[in-house]
């Protein structure tokens, strides 16, 4: 009996042995110089292996930090030389020659040339169907090097957002001819990455955290920050934490801080907060060919019955402006005056009632020809902001007659419910700059998207359809302009589409900053332009 | 003790294969694949030609059976295919991760061992005193806490206000303290009543009073004779326990941002990582079944019934 005691008790000091001589190398890696200019953030998900040319698992915010779009998107819609000096645009619009800068460099030192970039535009083509919705891989006919720094890009047929959508964080941005793997396709993986960025990735554990430096080479202003260190957190009370014990510097961006954690930190005086212009749109969409949504007077009704006001203030902490119109003014061709939908429950049952949509005295639920008013709304069941919203409207519209079901649902059965077009109401936001307002139309073209719900039980079906196909086509600034605007009028008339707010993205951070901001690209984290103090 | 080795392993292998069937067809019912979902995570709108295309290219349109068997195939020579996010081997990802988780899973082992073997005996042997007492009215209220609500508490006072310890990460001894605490602490009020109970049973046997009438010291009565006796079914406990521990730190992996199992499993259910779950599943059952068998021979081996009972039979 004594051996075996002093055999277990042997074995569990060896497993704790064990455990404990395993060699973390992370912790702590900087010294006391570099302290001072290292800024700490923290992100929910390991940032992958950063290909420029590929989704998930790879983050934007690290392709972005690692890698140069030929054109920059600015704040205010317009566009700027990227890795491409200038540009000239063929008559047609089928024709783009790319002046590309001279003298660039990548992290490994090599230099940016036009055989390089063909290399990365014919690798992401390659792989068009993973990025088969993406207009500005597919159009592309051909890439052709007319000397070391120009290169011309045919297109099939005119598709005037191709400047635009060059700025795109993911994927056409630059790696380097030695990050390409053997097979010479980046779909396969890549070796390193390399890229032109203003910053350099120089270590990296998986799951916990990344470390990238200053590029000493970089072709554009310098970032002021010497180092920047990615600590992946997945829990947002655990970042907060980390937040208050100083482990991390920032926690930037809304995917990382529910609203009412953002509101309650914006109380404490220690922490500087900020909170971003409109990103994007949160729209509620209809199913113009599913129950009651397909008619009219019932989405009328609808656009009416919701108070915009009482969901910001209370569900969304104050922190989105209230929206009417589909894209923020300061969006390209979004400057469009329409007439508002104002909330007035009396003239949503007025609406009705007119309509034929009669109370039921029993139920006190609507009911015309048999059919009940009642409005399915499925919604992803871990989305917390979106369960209170739909809450918050079923109260309200119980009001006026109106009955709604909630689903709450994993979001692969979401998915699946969505595609089939099995709801009457559904969240459907706009993506945001440098997609708005072309991509998000666009998408309502495409078969089994929400927005094709949305439009195609409409009168206005073919005529949208046609306005839509036609804007992106067209070469003319004027044309597309009047497009635009017919398109977002007669989207509002339907009544297919409920703009809520606003988006706006926010971060805390701990008081060691001079500057810090937000990109128009709600995916960036702009840290080049960040101070420390 | 042959035949009884025999018999335990061929009833291993049989779970085996069992375990494979039920880990495919459980990841398949899940309505959704791994291409929707991919589009879905990157907010893609994509046409059902690309996904068909796809699908075709990975092999989901075959069907479920020729899947299976294919699977099996690859699976017993430990090939367990890609993993659909991250396009590495499955089995790379998961036995960098399960080193990590099942490091966690042992400190938490010994941990439970180391407090609640010496509190349950003593309890039981100073019955009713107020150590008894108090112990129960600890346990009682421990239990009763969800371990997420004791992580934060943990966390919040030692690492935060008194910052004795990290914070989070994994790597250090100290780093590991918290987390293997919190993780034991949902299962050591189990344990305590458990062993204090069957100790209190056993001290009732004719066999303790014999002891007793022998004149035998009293230590080496509640060593030999008593806590002996409780030592089966413990042992039986535990080895289900450290399964569990196995299984379900991805709460505590969270928390503490640990690089282990729990987390990436959470990730590869939302993303239908089909290869990923099937093997995960199949290995933490493997587990389960090695350590129940192990636990079963301990047991034979320290009490001589149940090998000469299974012998026999």
């Amino acid at each position: 009996m004594k051996s075996r005691v002093i055999f277990i008790v042997s074995l569990a000091v060896m497993i704790v042995l064990s455990a404990c001589s395993y060699d973390g190398e992370v912790r702590e890696t900087k010294n006391n110089e570099e302290q001072a200019n290292t800024l700490t953030l923290s992100w929910p998900v390991d940032i992958g292996e950063v290909n420029p040319h590929l989704y998930t698992p790879n983050e934007m915010f690290a392709q972005a930090m690692l890698y140069d779009p030929l054109v920059v998107y600015n704040n205010d819609g317009t566009l700027s030389p990227g890795l491409a000096e200038s540009w000239d645009i063929a008559s047609d619009g089928k024709t783009y020659t790319l002046h590309l800068r001279e003298g660039v460099q990548y992290s490994d030192g090599s230099l940016l040339t036009a055989d390089n970039v063909k290399r990365n535009f014919d690798t992401v083509i390659e792989n068009s169907e993973a990025h088969s919705w993406l207009e500005v891989v597919t159009v592309i006919e051909e890439v052709e090097v007319v000397d070391e720094l120009t290169v011309k890009i045919h297109l099939k047929e005119a598709y005037y957002p191709f400047l635009q959508e060059l700025s795109l964080i993911r994927p056409l941005r630059m790696l380097g001819d030695a990050g390409f793997p053997e097979s010479g396709n980046t779909a396969d993986g890549i070796k390193a990455p390399i890229g032109t960025g203003p910053w350099i990735l120089t270590a990296y554990e998986q799951d916990q955290y990344a470390e990238f430096t200053r590029n000493e080479n970089y072709w554009g202003k310098k970032p002021s920050i010497q180092k920047v260190v990615v600590k992946i957190i997945a829990d947002s009370q655990s970042r907060i934490m980390a937040l208050e014990k100083g482990e991390i510097d920032l926690i930037f961006g809304s995917a990382q801080l529910a609203p009412t954690e953002f509101t309650t930190l914006q109380q404490n005086a220690n922490y500087i907060t900020q909170v971003s212009e409109p990103l994007s749109t949160r729209i509620i969409s209809m199913n113009t060919t599913y129950g009651v949504t397909k008619y009219k007077e019932v989405r009328l009704a609808l656009q009416h019955a919701l108070d915009r006001q009482t969901i910001i203030e209370h569900v969304l902490n104050g922190l989105e402006q209230e929206a009417y119109s589909l894209f923020a003014p300061g969006f390209p061709y979004s400057d469009i005056e329409i007439n508002e939908y104002e909330f007035d429950l009396d003239k949503s049952a007025a609406i009705l009632d007119k309509a034929g949509w009669i109370v039921d005295e029993k139920t006190g639920v609507r009911v015309k020809d048999g059919k009940s008013l009642t409005i399915t709304i499925p919604y992803n069941s871990d989305d917390q902001v979106h369960k209170a919203i739909y809450e918050y409207l079923q109260g309200t519209w119980k009001e006026i007659g109106i009955d709604v079901q909630l689903i709450g649902e994993e979001s692969q059965i979401l998915y699946g419910r969505s595609k089939a077009g099995e709801y009457n109401l559904i969240m459907n936001d706009s993506w945001g700059a440098p997609y708005d307002p072309h991509m998000y139309l666009r998408t309502m073209t495409g078969e089994k998207q929400l927005g094709f719900y949305a439009k195609e039980g409409t009168e206005s079906n073919e005529q949208l359809t046609r306005d839509i196909l036609r804007v992106i086509r067209s070469t003319d600034e004027a044309e597309r302009e009047a497009l635009y605007e017919s398109i977002i009028q007669t989207i509002h008339e339907e009544a297919i589409l409920m703009p809520i707010s606003y988006r706006q993205n926010y971060l805390v951070a701990n008081d060691v900053f001079e500057a810090i901001t937000f990109s128009p690209q709600q995916y960036e984290v702009p840290i080049n332009l960040y101070e420390m103090k | 003790m042959g035949q009884f080795l025999t018999k335990r392993l061929l009833s291993m292998v049989l779970a085996l294969w069992g375990v494979t069937i039920i880990a495919f067809f459980l990841v398949r019912i899940m309505p959704g694949d791994p291409i929707e979902a991919y589009f879905q995570a990157n907010h893609i709108p994509v046409t059902e030609e690309v996904i068909q295309q796809l699908r075709e290219e990975q092999g989901l349109n075959e069907s479920l059976l020729t899947q299976y068997v294919n699977w099996l195939g690859n699976a017993v020579q430990l090939d367990f295919g890609e993993s659909f996010m991250t396009n590495n081997p499955v089995i790379e990802e998961l036995v960098m991760r399960f080193g990590v988780t099942i490091q966690l899973a042992l400190v938490s082992f010994v941990v439970i061992l180391i407090i609640c073997i010496p509190i349950g005996i003593l309890s039981a042997v100073k019955r009713d005193s107020w150590f008894d007492r108090l112990t129960r009215l600890t346990v009682f209220s421990v239990a009763s806490m969800p371990s997420f609500w004791l992580a934060f508490v943990l966390v919040y006072t030692m690492a935060l206000k008194l910052d004795l310890l990290p914070l989070m990460g994994w790597g250090t001894v100290d780093m590991m303290i918290l987390p293997a605490l919190t993780l034991a602490l949902g299962v050591v009020p189990y344990y305590v009543r458990m062993i204090r109970t069957s100790m209190i049973e056993q001290m009732e046997q004719p066999f303790v009073t014999f002891a007793r009438a022998r004149g035998i010291p009293e230590h080496i009565i509640v060593r030999r004779h008593i806590f002996k006796g409780t030592l089966t079914p413990l042992i039986t406990s535990l080895a289900m326990t450290l399964g569990v521990l196995l299984g379900g730190a991805a709460i505590i992996e969270m928390v503490f941002t640990i690089p282990g199992l729990g987390r990436f499993i959470v990730e590869a259910i939302t993303a239908r990582d089909y290869y990923v779950l099937q093997a995960f599943i199949f290995v933490i059952s493997f587990f389960y079944i090695v350590i129940n068998f192990m636990a079963d021979l301990v047991c034979a081996w320290i009490d001589p019934r149940i090998r000469l009972k299974e012998d026999a039979s």
